[in-house]
């Protein structure tokens, strides 16, 4: 009798604290508490190594400022919008996290996201001394994203200006003039230096250098754009990539490689060996972003940033990806939170701590004009960083729709004009149909939402 | 005994002798059990509270929730709005849906390759060899690494430019496919892969089950003249069904939810859709289009599929099934 006794109250015992650690569990959430006046936040954002040390150093020193702590939610670029949705569904948003350009308009009408616009306007925060596109990036008026009339609901991390560069060595090397770095090449230009540049240079029977390595998914924009073409019309109702503009552009994308052969792979969709060839000195021409910077400024050659070469004549075109910071509506420390923000997008010592780590061009106007005319930079024409967020360049087609999936699905079947098998027009004559019946269901999924917001 | 005969005595009434039956019982020896029977059915309740309070919470409440989400447009975020079947019918016609679907089925191939080769291996490394411990190591050391830095080094051995297959591949003057990017060999580059994840793990209990074979079946076929062949055919196949019956379910259970090889190394679903299964799907339109509704009813669908095709296995299994007289 006595054992069974002391067995049931071991049962018992082992099933409250069963439920002690359901309890504990559930009551995990909550973020900031306030015990003793000790003031905890939480951030959540995406990035690499480098990102996560930099964002260390300069919260560090809001902490000492400011006295609250900041409870850093880091993660990999594509488990991000996966864990920030799981912390939404289980009301457990952090105070402060990245927001795409792309998801804002849902955020915003789901409640999740906080209009910050007073707040920011009481911080003292010169909002004219940060790039106008990265704040009207964050601003939505309930219908359009975009304009500087919205609500803001976030500020900018950072601007992404995507731009061009060139081994310097190896034009060097090969005799051939530099090409201008306010004058943009033409296409006819570009695609003969290329074929100068693609070469055997060890005599071995096989090509080992080649004049650029471009990926459609991130490039074609620029010779789109340049070509006078776009993805839609202005206010993002209508698809407009069947367009005699829009299939040359792609047209001559594909045959840079099954025409003039100045490219790599035959299929090759994925930048992954383009990306590595440049960095072992193998390809002319290249991309570069803010974000390239401080793994291209240690390899075994010169490159310089030059405009995008044009393809019409609509002039040199790129464009400036961005990720903003916004607040989450449900924080119990909206003041905090606020500031954080401010203090990550707007302060100059905050801003210095990020932009020697290599990993962004500065958000202040004044401080990156500083920066950009710094002597003995690398790379020496970072202006062109600079000119490209003030003059020309622009949002990605699905920055300010609602959602992206009709974007998409124009790389989606891509392949086989990318390998000579069909002709742009004809690709993009099948598949405007489709992206646009994908728009229209994006634009009723945000009235919807809209509405029931 | 066979199994009809078990099965027949417990389904038999118990002789009309089997002393007096409880509704005759005395009423006061009657209550007393009552009241034992209240106590120890009270201890029974608390005892079996906790993992039917886990089922119902952690299982039928979110089943019960996926199918109502499923019936609704929802981002995932915001409020919910009631769709009805539009989801399902907006399915049926998803030529993308299609796709994934046909992929993921089509990687199954890899399944029963899967098996032949790790039931040989079995019985390779079952035999008195050198060094069989280090092998049966080796083999199992995929099956204990992380998913994801396996497809990452696939994804380079893969690489059309750089990697060592098509490397290997030149030495002998062929020059070998951009195999991730391509249509026609990007599933069965990601087969490969799975194939080889999951050998150690098979091999492994087709050896615990070729060893716990019994020796006097061998010697008994030795005895009759049987051959090597035979022995295996007659023997060690049989012996080792209910392993391969394993298998092939848990094997098509998890085969249905293949993702993390096809979202690291081909992060796009491959060129025209050529790689990316149905739970790869499912996550992209949940997570990066904030289609939750519509992914939910992807989910339920394939879980239906799953359940079925598992429902078929084991009444195939049945029929199949034998017992030892």
């Amino acid at each position: 009798m006595k054992s069974r006794t002391r067995l049931i109250t071991g049962a018992v015992a082992t099933a409250m604290v069963g439920a002690l650690a359901l309890t504990a569990c559930s009551g995990g959430g909550g973020g900031g508490e306030d015990d003793g006046g000790d003031k905890t936040i939480t951030f959540m954002f995406r990035g690499g190594t480098d990102e996560k040390a930099a964002y260390q150093a300069a919260i560090d020193r809001y902490t000492e400022d400011t006295g609250v702590k900041v409870n850093m939610i880091v993660t990999d670029a594509d488990q991000y919008a996966t864990k920030l949705q799981a912390a939404v569904a289980g009301n457990n948003v952090p105070d402060v996290f990245y927001i795409e350009q792309a998801s804002l308009q849902s955020y915003v009408a789901s409640g999740v996201l906080m209009d910050i616009t007073d707040q920011v306007a009481e911080s003292g925060l010169d909002l004219d001394n940060i790039w106008e596109y990265g704040v009207d990036s964050y601003r939505f008026n309930g219908t359009v994203q975009g304009t500087p009339d919205g609500a803001l609901y976030g500020l900018p991390k950072d601007v992404g200006p995507f731009s061009f560069g060139y081994n310097k060595t190896m034009l060097e090397d090969a005799g051939i003039e530099l090409p201008d770095k306010d004058t943009p090449l033409t296409w006819e230009e570009f695609v003969d230096i290329c074929k100068k540049l693609t070469t055997d240079t060890d005599g071995d029977g096989a090509v080992d250098q080649w004049g650029t390595g471009l990926n459609v998914q991130w490039n074609l924009q620029s010779m789109v754009w340049s070509n006078g073409g776009d993805w839609t019309n202005e206010d993002h109702t209508q698809v407009t990539v069947d367009t005699p503009e829009f299939a040359e552009a792609l047209q001559k994308f594909a045959d840079l490689t099954n025409i003039d052969k100045v490219t790599p792979s035959a299929s090759d969709a994925a930048t992954l060996d383009t990306y590595q060839r440049w960095m072992a000195g193998e390809i002319g021409f290249f991309p570069v972003g803010p974000w390239d910077v401080s793994v291209y400024n240690d390899l075994d050659f010169d490159y310089d940033l030059i405009p995008w070469p044009t393809v019409g004549d609509a002039g040199s075109a790129t464009w400036i990806g961005s990720l903003g910071i916004g607040v989450s509506a449900t924080t119990e420390h909206p003041q905090d939170a606020v500031n954080l923000v401010t203090y990550l997008s707007g302060d100059p010592e905050a801003q210095q701590t990020l932009v020697d780590a290599n990993i962004q061009i500065p958000n202040l106007i004044d401080v990156a004009q500083d920066w950009a005319a710094e002597e003995g930079a690398e790379p020496a024409n970072r202006q062109e960083f600079l000119d490209i967020v003030q003059d020309y360049g622009r949002a990605m087609p699905a920055a300010f729709t609602y959602g992206a999936e009709w974007y998409d699905e124009l790389w989606t079947n891509i392949q086989p004009v990318l390998d000579g098998k069909q002709t742009a027009a004809d690709y993009l004559a099948e598949t405007q149909p489709k992206m646009q019946t994908l728009l229209d269901e994006s634009i009723s999924n945000a009235e919807q939402a809209g509405g029931g917001a | 005994m066979t199994r009809s005969q078990a099965a027949a005595a417990t389904v038999d009434p118990p002789p009309a002798d089997a002393g007096p039956q409880p509704e005759r019982a005395p009423d006061r020896d009657r209550r007393a059990r009552n009241r034992l029977h209240r106590v120890e059915h009270r201890w029974a309740l608390l005892f079996i509270a906790p993992p039917v309070i886990g089922f119902l919470l952690f299982t039928l409440y979110p089943i019960g929730f996926a199918v109502y989400t499923s019936l609704t447009s929802w981002n995932g975020l915001g409020p919910m709005r009631f769709v009805g079947l539009d989801n399902y019918v907006a399915l049926v016609q998803d030529e993308y849906f299609r796709k994934s679907l046909w992929n993921t089925f089509f990687y199954m191939i890899g399944i029963p390759i899967g098996l032949v080769l790790s039931l040989l291996l079995a019985i390779a490394l079952n035999r008195r060899i050198p060094g069989r411990t280090a092998f049966r190591t080796i083999y199992y050391v995929p099956v204990i690494s992380s998913l994801a830095a396996i497809a990452i080094v696939w994804q380079f051995a893969y690489n059309g430019d750089f990697g060592l297959i098509n490397q290997v591949l030149g030495w002998f003057g062929i020059n070998g496919p951009d195999w991730l990017q391509n249509t026609a060999t990007v599933k069965p580059a990601i087969i490969l892969m799975a194939i080889w994840k999951g050998l150690g793990y098979s091999m492994l209990l087709y050896l615990a089950a070729i060893q716990s074979v019994p020796a006097s079946l061998y010697e008994a076929a030795s005895l009759d003249g049987a051959n090597a062949y035979q022995k295996f055919r007659s023997i060690t196949l049989p012996m080792v069904r209910p392993v391969t019956f394993f298998l092939v379910v848990t094997n098509i259970i998890a085969g249905a939810q293949i993702f993390t090889e096809i979202n690291i190394m081909t992060p796009t679903g491959g060129p025209e859709f050529s790689s990316a299964s149905v739970v790869w799907y499912i996550v992209r339109k949940a997570f990066k289009y904030q289609q939750m509704g519509y992914a939910t009813a992807m989910a339920i669908v394939l879980g239906i599929l799953v359940l079925v095709i598992t429902l078929i296995q084991f009444r195939l299994n049945r029929r199949n099934s034998f017992s030892i007289e």
